[in-house]
């Protein structure tokens, strides 16, 4: 179905009503005297948010507003994973001290509009379209980097954020005018036709035989727009620098909200956008435009820097920055072959993905909490001062990132190797292997200290609060479960990959 | 002369305008030039759009494009103004060079 | 008795589920838990060795399910003659190392939990048949024995603990990628290792090459084989006794077992090919290094571990001459060097409990001291030297019969090293237990009841298997003439599959 705008609404249900509550905190916030109510309110939203999309699911498929967005298997994965995501950034707002005088009704309502831009990010089907939410999320996450007032490190790390941010969008703005200009429409499933027509030397005389160099160009260009959402080498020069500037539940969500968002918005543009699909789980780059062995290159490099960066980082949002950077790494190894089984396993990642950083970053929120710090000094004997639930939760969540099995980390990091050996890249395979090495070389640094170094003698005890340790347990069991039954996961991601193209 | 002037001729503009603002960026200390450069690039890729709108096959959408592209930049001239007033509010300089503050 | 193995391997894991219940303070009772839960499994094990079928080569008390169809990762478990024995070995020494950890103050309770998760890991490696269970079983057992050492080691435990656990984890990694090389090299895909065995015939020489390297580096860290090797005196040195004796006795035999069970049976052409450099030569280098670098040392658990290395030697070399002695005496090797390995870090560490030190010239007499212990003693240095009469003795020999009809230059070095083994094995004896008693531990108490009940059952095995080797032979000898005749009568296969497109 091709639904036009009014008819769309009754299928916009989920981003309706978080739009409902952008507007709805900001006015309350003039009304309301007891602040906190604000944050609980921006919590149920979110949630009711992700039961609509659950909802969706399984329902009809189509574009809506007139071939603006797709309401297809895929969206409503990626509205899931981005519902939870900003649910999870308001459930740690709230148990955050740092956010506790800001000003709630505008911090939340912040929050609630990157996720609907992630929304967008995720079902846009034109060019257009994707450029704005892509632009939405970006300009609210530099609100948010920089939204605790007084804090120096928040403000330069926005700016940072801002200039890095606006130069990458530019680019790929500049690389969309190029495919615009070659397919001549904004829309993905017409870029798709021409594209197919490339070898052929062309469709309708819109694009001219030899186009190959101009597209290749326009798709790095494009790659770099959102190569730095989800902070791939060498767009990713922002990411510590603002994970460590921002507050930290900005930072959780920038990490698996905006990541899977980026993800998401790449796959459709360079899968069913560019890219043909043969029918038997394969895809096929258009003819001439070889940008498959680049992101070989890219996933490698990415790898690669963001584990040898993390080595000698002491500061744990900076250590899980460039630990981040290194998952883009390994996400982008199902990206790059180019079949099916790669961007499930791909899917499958994201949402261990999310379930174990989200689950560090909490750790992480309590240890500020309580101690002030965030560097790896704050976990020092936690294990042995209070906090043996907190430290297991973290080794769990530690040893999951490395990939090692029984976790859940392990699993997708199997899947994706799978789709890698599946089609025999074998370099890549090794790279990515060796690379778990080292990633579990700083992990286990963060072990360490919570574990087999002594606290100091006059140490504060630590004590669990609530709030987060429910947010934690959770987590840590999901990371476990689906470490050893992860069926239904993989069942999701298998059921979610189809894109509706009209 | 119209007829010499061809899509070609604006699409070389374009790529002007766009190696200029990465230059800007990439060399500027100052941070309002800094987003100076920001918006050559997207004002380049504008020139683009219109260009292939009116030449190209693709109808009014880029034209359309641009002028949202014309919005946002606004936007994120707004937002990056404000920030940057913070920071001189509080350190007295926009020389990003001096910016320091996050380290490693 | 279904599901046998099964509970071998879950038994352990329940008990840490109970001792993670069970208040912090409870010391005794957690040991005596901890204990509890590992005598099961040693009677099963026993139960195991009274039913096995020593007369076929099939896998025995096979266990299969499904676990993720997508995948086609099924839950299969079963032994054959050479996994029930390394069960054997690996459910008599648990019981063993929990008596030898009862001096444990230090965070009992972790400390137990841990120890039966490694008991479970260690278990489930031995019976698993479906490689991705192998694979998961065998990472399981990293955890833990990082925690054992870095918590719970000596000086330099961290250090120790790391480097253990990124040297066994690189191994691993390679192991995964060959895993899965095999998995979408067979059609349909499987992790059913009888499959994969059965299907060896159709691998090209050039895929098996491959997979053949990367999962014997996997292993070969285990062993440890040189080079490789680094990580294991500092383990050893840091490591609490009882995970030294479970480290020496059961995890360097994972490395030789996983060249036996994997690369043997489904690789068999590269095993051809390989053999020689890979484990004979290297085995027969492995012997000479470890001894030599066993003679340099002052530390008598760095002594031990260096000799470790050197016996793994012997195994590496009987499997790689492909005659039946060979590798019959190399599996008899590895359980032998099991034991003996055990008792002697034992031994050490009775001494290390009363004198807190290890170093070699800081005794002296101790045998009018410790008379009973030095009894004991006495067995173990002569075991380990290979004297007639006791256990090594037998395999070392059957290893270099075999060795004698691969390559007879190869036997004649590893014989030679005999002389070296029976030098620092000789020097140690007379520095610490012979000579003029130092005063310091003149009055230093003789082994404890415990310690006996830990001691005594090793010392009879190795006297037992030194006159009656056939206990364990019989129980090898079908599958490994199985394992043999599959290596030695691999040809190439006649047309490659369409999948073979390795360079």
């Amino acid at each position: 179905m091709n639904l036009s705008n009014i008819q769309s609404l009754p299928f916009s249900l989920p981003e309706a009503l978080l739009a409902v509550g952008v507007v709805g905190l900001f006015l309350l916030e003039l009304v309301v005297k007891r602040k906190a109510v604000l944050g609980e309110l921006a919590l149920v939203i979110t949630a009711a948010v992700t039961c609509l999309v659950a909802m969706q699911s399984g329902g009809q498929q189509g574009l809506l507003f007139s071939g603006m967005v797709a309401l297809d298997g895929f969206s409503i994965f990626f509205k899931l994973l981005l519902g939870l995501a900003g649910f999870g950034a308001v459930w740690m707002s709230l148990g955050s001290n740092e956010m506790r005088d800001e000003h709630p009704g505008e911090y939340y309502a912040l929050l609630l509009s990157v996720t609907l831009g992630m929304f967008y990010m995720a079902s846009a089907t034109n060019m257009l379209m994707a450029y704005l939410a892509l632009e939405f999320v970006s300009q609210v996450s530099y609100v948010l980097t920089g939204f605790i007032r007084g804090s120096r490190r928040g403000a330069e790390a926005a700016l940072k954020y801002l200039v890095y941010g606006g130069v990458a969008s530019g680019a790929m703005l500049y690389g969309m005018s190029l495919v615009y200009g070659l397919a001549g429409s904004l829309d993905y499933a017409a870029i798709s036709q021409v594209m197919a027509g490339l070898g052929s030397g062309g469709v309708d005389g819109a694009v001219v035989a030899g186009a190959q160099p101009v597209i290749y160009l326009a798709l790095v260009l494009v790659l770099a727009g959102v190569g730095y959402k989800i902070a791939m080498v060498p767009f990713h020069m922002w990411s510590p620098d603002v994970y460590e500037g921002a507050p930290l539940p900005v930072t959780a969500l920038l990490s698996v909200g905006s990541k899977a968002a980026g993800f998401a918005m790449m796959i459709r543009f360079f899968y069913p956008a560019v890219s043909a699909y043969d029918g038997d789980g394969n895809w096929l780059t258009a003819a001439g435009v070889d940008w498959q062995s680049l992101l070989v290159v890219a996933s490698m490099v990415t790898m690669t820097l963001g584990n040898v960066a993390a080595l000698r980082q002491d500061n744990i949002k900076r250590l899980l920055a460039y630990s981040s950077i290194a998952h883009a790494g390994y996400m982008l190894m199902g990206f790059v072959v180019m079949a099916d089984d790669g961007l499930q396993a791909m899917m499958f990642y994201m949402v261990v993905y999310y379930i174990m950083n989200l689950g560090a970053f909490t750790v992480l929120l309590m240890v500020l909490n309580q101690s002030g710090r965030e560097d790896i000094e704050g976990f020092k004997g936690l294990a042995w001062r209070g906090g043996a639930l907190p430290a297991a939760a973290m080794l769990i969540f530690m040893l999951s990132l490395a990939g090692l099995p029984p976790f859940a980390g392990f699993i997708g990091k199997f899947y994706l190797f799978a789709a890698i050996i599946r089609q025999e890249m074998w370099v890549l395979a090794v790279v990515g292997g060796l690379n778990s090495v080292v990633s579990l070389y700083y992990y286990a640094r963060i072990v360490r200290s919570m574990y087999l170094d002594q606290p100091a003698e006059d140490a504060p005890g630590f004590v669990a609060d609530r709030h987060n340790g429910v947010l934690v347990g959770v987590l840590a069991v999901a990371t476990l479960v689906f470490g050893v039954w992860w069926r239904p996961v993989v069942a999701l991601a298998d059921r979610s990959l189809s894109f509706f193209t009209g | 002369m119209p007829e010499a002037l061809g899509l070609q001729h604006f699409l070389l503009v374009g790529a002007a305008l766009f190696c200029m603002g990465l230059y800007c960026v990439l060399t500027r200390r100052n941070a309002i030039g800094i987003l100076m450069g920001v918006e050559l690039v997207l004002n380049a890729a504008n020139v683009n759009y219109i260009a292939f709108s009116r030449y190209g096959v693709g109808g009014v959408d880029g034209q359309v494009f641009s002028i949202f592209v014309i919005m946002l930049a606004a936007a994120e001239a707004a937002i990056g103004l404000a920030i940057v007033l913070g920071i001189y509010r509080r350190s007295g300089s926009i020389d990003v060079s001096q910016m320091t503050s996050l380290r490693g | 008795m279904d599901h046998i193995l099964t509970y071998m391997t879950f038994i352990p894991l329940a008990g840490m589920a109970v001792i993670l219940c069970m208040p912090r303070g409870a010391t005794k009772a957690i040991r005596l838990t901890a204990l509890g839960f590992t005598i099961p499994p040693l009677l099963m094990a026993v139960w195991l060795f009274a039913n096995f079928d020593r007369t076929t080569e099939a896998m025995q008390f096979m266990e299969r399910a499904q676990w993720i169809p997508s995948f086609n990762i099924q839950y299969i478990m079963g032994v054959d003659g050479l996994s029930v024995t390394m069960i054997l070995l690996t459910a008599l020494l648990c019981p063993i190392c929990i008596l030898a950890s009862w001096n444990i103050e230090k965070g009992v309770k972790g400390y137990f939990a841990l120890f039966l998760l490694l008991d479970a890991g260690m278990t489930g490696v031995f019976c698993a048949l479906d490689f991705f269970l192998f694979y998961i079983f065998w990472e399981v057992m990293l955890l833990p024995m990082y925690f054992l050492i870095g918590i719970w080691g000596g000086e330099r435990r961290e250090y120790a603990a790391i480097k253990f656990f990124l040297y066994t984890l690189a191994g691993s990694v390679l192991m995964m990628i060959a895993m899965l090389a095999l998995y979408f090299y067979n059609e349909p895909h499987t992790f059913d290792m009888l499959v994969l065995m059965d299907n060896a015939g159709t691998y090209s020489r050039t895929f098996q090459t491959w997979t053949w390297l990367a999962l014997f580096i996997g292993f070969a860290i285990k062993i440890p084989a040189f080079p490789f090797h680094t990580w294991l005196p500092d383990a050893h040195v840091e490591a609490p006794t009882a995970i030294s004796v479970i480290l020496a006795g059961v995890l360097l035999k994972m490395g030789t077992y996983g060249i036996l069970r994997f690369c043997y049976p489904m690789l068999p052409l590269a095993t051809q090919d390989m053999a020689f450099w890979a484990l004979a030569a290297l085995g027969t280098w492995n012997i000479v290094y470890g001894a030599l670098c066993a003679m340099a040392q002052t530390d008598m658990k760095k002594l031990v571990a260096y000799s470790s290395i050197s016996h793994m030697g012997y195994v590496m070399l009987g499997m790689a001459t492909m005659t039946v002695q060979g590798i019959n005496g190399a599996v008899l090797q590895m359980f032998n060097h099991g034991t003996i390995t055990a008792m002697l870090f034992l031994l050490v560490g009775v001494v290390y409990d009363r004198a807190h030190h290890r170093r070699i010239d800081g005794f002296g007499g101790l045998a009018s001291v410790m008379p009973v212990y030095t009894g004991i003693m006495v067995i173990a240095f002569f075991a380990a030297m290979g004297l007639p009469g006791l256990s090594a003795f037998i395999s070392e020999v059957l290893v270099l019969l075999g060795a004698w009809q691969y390559s007879p230059a190869l036997a004649i070095v590893a014989a030679s090293a005999v002389v070296l083994t029976a030098g620092y094995m000789l020097w140690m004896l007379q520095r610490v237990w012979l000579g003029p008693v130092n005063e310091e531990y003149a009055s230093m108490p003789d082994v404890n009841a415990r310690e006996i009940v830990m001691l005594a059952p090793l010392a009879v095995i190795v006297i037992v298997l030194g006159v009656y080797p056939h206990a364990v032979l019989d129980l090898i000898n079908t599958s490994l003439t199985a394992i043999n005749n599959t290596v030695l009568s691999a040809v190439p296969p006649l047309a490659s599959l369409p999948l073979d497109v390795l360079p």
